[in-house]
Parts: C-alpha cells; structure tokens; sequence
C-alpha cells in the first residue's frame, strides 16, 4: 500500500465505535472512500469475552469479532491495521503514522481509553498484567495457565471479572481494593457485599480498605505485605484501576478535550469536520442537560452509528440511556441512567435468587437503577427502569418496591 | 426430527399472555418462549443463543424480543438475530389457537 494516502472518511480507532460508524456511514453512502486506522492486528472485536469467555477458552479469537474480512471488504472498507498515528494535524487534515502519511475530509476518532498504570517497587513491570485488549488477554491467559496463586489489584469489574474467571480455573485469587466496598461508589453497598460473598464463598480472598505495604521478589514471583496485615505470596499480579481516555495524540492540538473529546449530541467536536464517538468521547447528552463520558459495550456500539450517520449528513441526536453490565459466576449485575445523582432509592427484591433492585429517585421519578441476580433475573426490570426514566414518569414506592408489580405497566400511563 | 413427527401441543389458554409479552413454556426438557404480540402469538426457542439465559424474563417490543442479560435482540416471527451481541438466530414454531387455546407445532 502506498506510504500517501488519502481517504473521504477516515476512522480512527479500530474497536466497537469504529466497526458500526464504519458500517453505518456505508448504509447511507456507498461512494465516499472509507477507512479505519487501528494499531492493533485485529480486525475489530468484542471486548466482554476477554476478561470471562474467552479466558476460560469456551470462545477464540475469531468467535468474537463484529464483522469478518468479506464484511469491510464488500462494503469497500479499508483496515490499515498495526498502524500507530503518532502526530495529527487537523489544519493539514494530516494523520502520520511512522510509515504512512493519510489525508481525510472528515475523521471520526473513536481511539476508546487506555488503562490507568501502577508502579509497584521491586515489581519488574513485565510482570503486571492489565487487560484491555486482545493480546492482552492471551497475555494473562498464556500465564493463568502456568501461575498458581493471582493477585488483582482493584475491586471493580474488570478485576472481579478475572478474578471470577481465574477462580474457576481453579486459581488462588486474592483481590486487594482500597475502599470499603467492591466496584466503585455507585454500586450500593448491598448489592456489592452480595458479589463480595459470592467470591468469598468461592475461595477468591477478598481485601476491602487494603493498600500494599511493601513487595519482595522472592524464587518463583513475589511476596506482598498488605495494609490488613496480611501477607500474600502471588506469582502472577493483575492491576484493574480504572481507565482514561486515550487522547495523549491530541495534547498539543486546538481540539478541546475535558475528560475526554468534547462533543455535541451530534458526536461534533470543537473542530470542524471531527467527530468523536465512544469511551474517548464527553457528549452532551440531550436528557441530562450536561455532557457525559461513559465506557461500556452498548454505548460504544450506538454512540458509533450514531457518529456514522452524523458523518454522513443525516443529523442524529445521540441521547442513549447509559446502560452497562457485568457478569461474575452466574450473578448478573446492570446499571442504567445516572447512578451518582439521586435523592433517594427505592429496593425491590431481597436477594440475587429473586433478583434485587436499587431505583435511584429524584423529584419523585426514577433517574437511574443497579441491580443483580442470577442470570437474567433483572434484566426487564432495569431495561424498563431506564425507559421510564427517560419518560421521566413519576412513580409510587409501593408499586415500584413490589416484586410481583409490572413495570411496564407505568410506561402505559 | 422430520415433519411427520411433528405433533401439536397445548401451551395454555390466550389470557395467560398479556399483550406485547410472554411466558414460558418447558416440554419434555426443551424451554420455548410463546409471545402475544399485536399481529397474534408466536412461538420461538425459550434460552437467548448467547449466553444460555431464559427468554421469559425479556422484553418484548413491537414483534421483536429482547435478552435480559445482554439486550441482545430477535425477531418473534423469524427468530432473526438482530445484531451483535446477538448472531445466531432463534428456531420459530408454528403456532395456531383453537377456542382459545394455544399451540405450537415440535
């Protein structure tokens, strides 16, 4: 391929965003030249199996992929993979990679975030282990097989995610977080301490207001001194504390970044002829009055069409209830709308077998709602919990704490 | 199994669905979804091809059903994936109500 390239559309970024504008912008124009830049070797793929399904080796690589090779290259897409941008210049409308010099009219960025690091001392850092993508997770699965005792650093989902899966590849596991309760502050405490004894129950040490002390490189990985006065002997160390948005490239450009790439509920950045869409991107959300950044599967994928059909002049606005999940064992757990922004909750259900319920309120309606259970116990509920949100319908305690009452009902109103 | 050996069997009676929902139905160790939707009732295999979770717990939204755990999306008439995380489509039944009663073609 030759080192100048110039491209109508130009994606860059190769995960979830990237593959549904890139499809979505074909849909509604067949002509505009079309590329995505990634620095991965993959074409793009599906990230929730790297932390469970595919870590205990019920799916490959190829299973997960959104599209294959026949699908961008029917649609006339170009991947120009293992390419790293290392400078832009939006005045040029220039990407530079080492090799390569591209040319867009428009380009969506869409380069997701990137994990936040840890030094630890005496830890060489090959060592430490992070996952985010792909390889990454062959990484840690190429070492789960030959490691015995895991330590995770960071109760929040990525790291209960592993820890689940290592777990039942019969791993020690030993998870340490810093704060009184697992997954963050948004997740109420009940709901944590139920994923907390799940773990606990099935062998995984959990250590909750833990901090490391000191490390020690002893023959076969190393000793750790935790806050608790616990002492760990691991040989593998797994850090998940969270992430940022992946914008160092735009650090020294006119771009306005704030918590990511500001954009308007039509994915537009300050720059024109730039879009954002996905984890890098902090929207203005319609619903909310207010910009938002979110980093999860559904958001990703919509937040992508909805920049393809932006690019292509079909003016969509973006206003998506943010909705995540995580799965760890057999407990499902969902969150919708806001879950940081509430006066009061409501509860329903009493445990993860009937499925249990926080509905965050203000003013009388249902801003936003966690929930848990085994399988896909809470599912309806928490769907239903962020359409009627966005209605923004006012409730009644009573219905709403009642397992047996139908909550589609109140959307009929 | 070929058509021959197809028989029909009673699922319930039209009132145990509402509208635009559904319930379950287990027979002889199979799980099916029976849905009431505008255009009548459908019948589809009841466990999400994704991740092995009952459908019954789902949504149902215009003629298409969604997943409880990973809103994963089906057509009810065709059983059609919608999209990811979702590709592998559900088997449909024929379905047919007789005095109120309803059926599905296994």
């Amino acid at each position: 391929m030759e080192n100048n390239i110039n491209y109508n559309i130009v994606i860059l970024g190769g995960g979830q965003a990237a593959a549904h504008a890139a499809t979505t912008i074909r849909q509604e124009d067949e002509s505009s030249s079309l590329a995505i830049i990634t620095n991965e070797n993959y074409l793009p793929y599906e990230r929730p199996p790297l932390s469970k399904s595919f870590l205990l080796n019920k799916v490959k690589e190829s299973d997960f992929l959104f599209y294959n090779e026949d699908h961008y290259k029917n649609l006339n897409i170009d991947i120009l993979k293992n390419e790293e941008v290392i400078n832009i210049d939006f005045e040029k409308k220039l990407l530079e990679s080492k090799n390569k010099k591209i040319t867009y009219t428009k380009l969506l960025i869409a380069t997701g975030c990137k994990n936040r690091s840890l030094d630890l001392e005496n830890v060489n850092s090959d060592d430490v282990y992070y996952l985010r993508d792909i390889n990454e997770s062959i990484q840690i699965k190429n070492k789960l097989d030959l490691a015995k005792n895991i330590l995770i650093i960071g109760g929040g989902f990525i790291g209960l995610e592993i820890a689940s899966s290592a777990n039942q590849l019969g791993k020690n596991v030993d998870v340490i977080e810093l704060a009184d309760s697992l997954m963050g502050r948004i997740v109420p405490k009940e709901i944590a301490t139920i994923v907390k004894n799940k773990h606990q129950k099935n062998g995984v040490n959990v250590h909750l207001n833990t901090k490391i002390i000191s490390t020690t490189k002893i023959d076969d990985g190393y000793e750790i001194n935790l806050s608790d006065n616990s002492l760990v002997k691991c040989d593998m160390i797994i850090v998940g504390i969270g992430a940022m948005p992946n914008i160092d490239i735009f650090k020294d450009s006119p771009l306005k970044i704030d918590n990511g790439i500001l954009t308007d509920q039509n994915n537009k950045t300050s720059i024109e002829n730039v879009f954002a869409a996905g984890d890098v991107a902090n929207f203005f959300h319609p619903l909310y009055e207010e910009n938002i950044r979110l980093e999860s599967w559904k958001h990703a994928q919509n937040h992508g069409v909805a920049a393809g059909k932006n690019i292509t002049g079909i003016k969509t606005e973006y206003k998506e209830i943010p909705w995540m999940w995580s799965d760890q064992y057999d407990l499902n757990l969902q969150l919708t709308g806001r879950c940081d922004q509430y006066d009061s909750f409501i509860k329903r259900g009493k445990d993860e077998n009937e499925g249990i319920i926080y509905f965050f309120i203000k003013n009388n309606k249902i801003v936003g709602a966690c929930g848990l259970g085994i399988g896909g116990k809470i599912g309806k509920d928490i769907r239903l919990a962020g359409m009627l949100s966005e209605k923004k319908v006012e409730i009644e305690e009573d219905f709403l704490s009642d397992p047996s009452s139908k909550l589609n009902k109140l959307l009929k109103k | 199994m070929s058509s021959e050996n197809k028989q029909w069997i009673e699922v319930g009676n039209t009132d145990q669905i509402d509208m635009e929902d559904l319930i379950r139905f287990d027979h002889e160790g199979k799980t099916y979804a029976i849905y009431h939707i505008e255009d009548g009732f459908y019948a589809t295999d009841g466990i999400c091809t994704h991740e092995a979770v009952h459908l019954e717990e789902g949504i149902v939204m215009d003629d298409e059903i969604e997943c409880p755990m990973h809103q994963g999306i089906f057509n009810i008439k065709t059983g059609k994936a919608m999209g990811p995380p979702v590709c592998i489509d559900l088997k449909t039944y024929q379905v047919k109500v007789e005095e109120n009663k309803i059926y599905i073609e296994i």
